[in-house]
């Protein structure tokens, strides 16, 4: 349609009696006077005619919003195309800095396998002189979203990295991330955010670096909805101050942060949801006032753990730490709507009936990972039972054995019978995975334990290897901790035959993995 | 399609080119500009939306009719409740067919999208022209996107050359 065609047309309808749509202040379409129509092409009409009709085009506003949305890759280049691009650039709103971001991931990947230690220096050096250019030509404005994700450029100015920052970090930034490599004892300038950007940041994220936010500082930061801070030289007191005014956190990660022995979350963080806190080796308590605090999670040794009665989802890996009679015994009480529970520990001792029950829990996943040697010979898999005695509404169940050698009790070749435990009901198990199913004799106990006990099971899987990696998701070849392991995994499929088959019900769908018949075949 | 239902409050859509267009009043809304009319009370009968023809109307309603949260017994709209994951796919491919349209009409959609503030569609359009920027040189973007080389020959050189990394 032509402009001036247009404008008759409008000029029609001013007369009319019916509201008008008021383009949106906001919106990307000022007015129709803008549209300006551009060269005359040649489009085919369905049917093969050929119609002559003027090119298309769009408003700059929009333009500059399709060229908002491009990797930075595509931006630059695109900036190349006309003056209307290179201004968008000059304001482009992601500046995700990484190497996947700069350079073309298939020469990358190509030259990252030809001469690593030259091509990585190199290329961490062109990475630095990229990010200089770009931000030097940038104007500041508009920026969204400012991501160094640089953590394997070694030797960077601290220089450089202050003035990146106080370039792009303006208000109306949304996210910042900041991922240096670990020899840099960067210490992060919050007075960069002390501009009104904090006012905006919703998500902060910083890796590698020393941040000591003042008192007062923290009173800012009032649109930020996730915190993740990885190998960052803070303390309890600081990050409890950070915290005590962030009013729309959502998540809250913290990984390697060593200064941190205490993390207290006050009761006004109502809209956090997610606690992430791994390896945080001197970490002594976790204490958590948050009203709506959903998912826990946890890596690491013993700590002091108390958090709000709201968590549905934990996950704790612990080391050093009988993690699964520590959830058994407390986490009833503490979190009483639990309905997800996770926990892998390399210790085990057996667990005893105890008071206190997960009401509510419905999927419960334990996982034994010892990196060397046999998992515990002494633990008793039966004791299990006692767990799912105290979870009535369970209806997933997944065990899981990483071990290098089976040192228990095999039930080949022992003569006496299967303990049984009657009296137990598992009503609602539905699903039940055992991955490193092998000989043990109490583990052959508590599988029979679930055939005989959860009337409504519908499926139980034996998974006899624990691979590492399998060739079915892409790896070259199938990989166990030990060869071992596969000798065993014929053992426990002599031990599916004995004495589980005969036990299965005509309701349960019962799924036997084997090692894998590619890569683990020649063994057999 | 929902079978219209007494009660249902309907919303007359009018392009400049004098077709009617009755839509349910939950459909309009997919468009902000609509809803906030609604909302502040400006909207009577019928709205005109003044620059978009029938045929790009007809096809915008199309889109909001499809993406329209499916309404409950009691009427509330469950925007708020996650489609499950078999409908969010059925209606991947609704739009990759629907996005199935010359360039014009895309860019046509394009403007009615930003216009009417619909952000699934302008997300929808906008993505296919990224695609066509994406891995191609840059006289091929040009042609596609029907823009012109307005650079001097030596301008055009700095900033290649500025921007030669995103060419490696």
């Amino acid at each position: 349609m032509g402009l001036l065609a247009l404008q008759r047309l409008m000029s029609m309808q001013r007369d009319r009696r019916h509201h008008q749509i008021q383009p949106h202040r906001n919106g990307l379409i000022a007015s129709l006077a803008k549209r300006k129509e551009l060269t005359c092409l040649q489009e085919d009409k369905p049917g093969g005619k050929k119609l002559r009709r003027l090119g298309p085009s769009l408003p700059e506003e929009i333009w500059a919003h399709i060229h908002s949305l491009l990797s930075l890759r595509d931006a630059a280049r695109a900036a190349c195309v006309s003056h209307l691009f290179q201004r968008s650039w000059k304001c482009h709103p992601d500046l995700t800095f990484s190497k996947e971001t700069i350079f073309n991931e298939n020469l990358y990947r190509k030259n990252k396998t030809s001469d690593e230690t030259t091509s990585n220096g190199v290329k961490a050096l062109r990475l630095v002189m990229i990010i200089y250019h770009i931000l030097k030509n940038h104007s500041g404005n508009g920026v969204k979203a400012l991501r160094l994700e640089i953590d394997d450029v070694a030797n960077i100015s601290a220089c450089y990295l202050n003035d990146w920052l106080h370039l792009a970090v303006k208000p109306g930034i949304e996210e910042l991330a900041l991922l240096l490599h670990d020899d840099l004892d960067y210490n992060f300038p919050y007075s960069v955010l002390l501009n009104g950007s904090a006012n905006t940041i919703r998500d902060l994220r910083l890796s590698s670096c020393v941040f000591r936010p003042v008192a007062g500082f923290s009173s800012c930061l009032r649109s930020l909805t996730s915190l993740e801070l990885s190998e960052v030289y803070i303390t309890g007191d600081e990050l409890g101050c950070l915290l005590s005014s962030s009013f729309a956190l959502e998540e809250l990660v913290l990984a390697y942060c060593k200064e941190i022995t205490c993390l207290k979350i006050p009761c006004v963080l109502q809209r956090l949801s997610q606690l992430v806190v791994t390896d945080c080796e001197n970490l002594e308590v976790i204490k958590s006032k948050a009203p709506n605090l959903t998912v826990f999670e946890y890596t690491g040794g013993v700590v002091e753990v108390s958090i709000g009665d709201a968590v549905l989802d934990i996950m704790i890996s612990a080391s050093g730490w009988n993690v699964v009679h520590y959830a058994r015994a407390k986490l009833p009480q503490m979190v009483p709507n639990l309905e997800t529970l996770d926990i892998t520990s390399s210790l085990a001792t057996d667990i005893p009936f105890l008071p206190g029950k997960f009401l509510h829990l419905k999927h419960l996943c334990i996982s034994f990972m010892v990196s060397a040697g046999a998992f515990c010979p002494d633990y008793d898999y039966f004791s299990l039972v006692s767990f799912l005695d105290a979870c009535p509404s369970l209806e997933t169940l997944m065990l899981s054995v990483t071990q290098e050698i089976v040192e228990h009790d095999s039930v080949l070749g022992d003569s006496s019978h299967l303990r049984q435990m009657p009296g137990h009901c598992h009503a609602s198990i539905k699903d039940v995975k055992i991955i490193g199913f092998c000989s043990a004799k109490s583990m052959v106990e508590l599988t029979v334990h679930i055939l005989e006990n959860a009337v409504s099971l519908e499926r139980l899987t034996l998974d006899t290897v624990c691979y590492d990696l399998r060739c079915s998701d892409g790896a070259s070849k199938c990989s166990v901790g030990h060869k071992n392991m596969i000798t065993e995994a014929h053992k426990a499929l002599v031990v599916v035959r004995s004495y589980i088959l005969e036990k299965v019900p005509s309701t349960v769908e019962l799924n036997v993995v084997g090692p894998c018949s590619q890569c683990h075949a020649v063994e057999n | 399609m929902a079978t219209r239902e007494a009660g249902k409050k309907m919303i007359m859509l009018k392009s400049p080119d004098g077709m009617e267009f009755e839509v349910e009043e939950a459909v309009a809304m997919e468009s902000q500009t609509i809803r906030k009319m609604i909302e502040d009370d400006c909207a009577d009968t019928a709205i005109l939306i003044p620059n978009i023809n029938s045929k790009i109307l007809s096809r915008v309603i199309e889109y909001c009719n499809k993406h329209v949260p499916t309404t409950g017994a009691t009427g509330a709209a469950a925007s708020d409740t996650v489609a499950p994951a078999a409908l969010a796919e059925d209606l991947k491919i609704w739009d990759a067919e629907f996005i199935k349209v010359n360039r014009a009409t895309r860019f046509d959609l394009i403007q009615a999208a930003s216009y009417l503030n619909i952000k699934g569609l302008l997300d929808l359009t906008s993505q296919t022209t990224i695609d066509t920027i994406s891995d191609n040189s840059l006289e091929e973007i040009r042609s596609f996107l029907s823009t012109k080389n307005d650079y001097l020959p030596e301008e055009e050189q700095t900033i290649r050359r500025e921007n030669q990394w995103a060419f490696q």
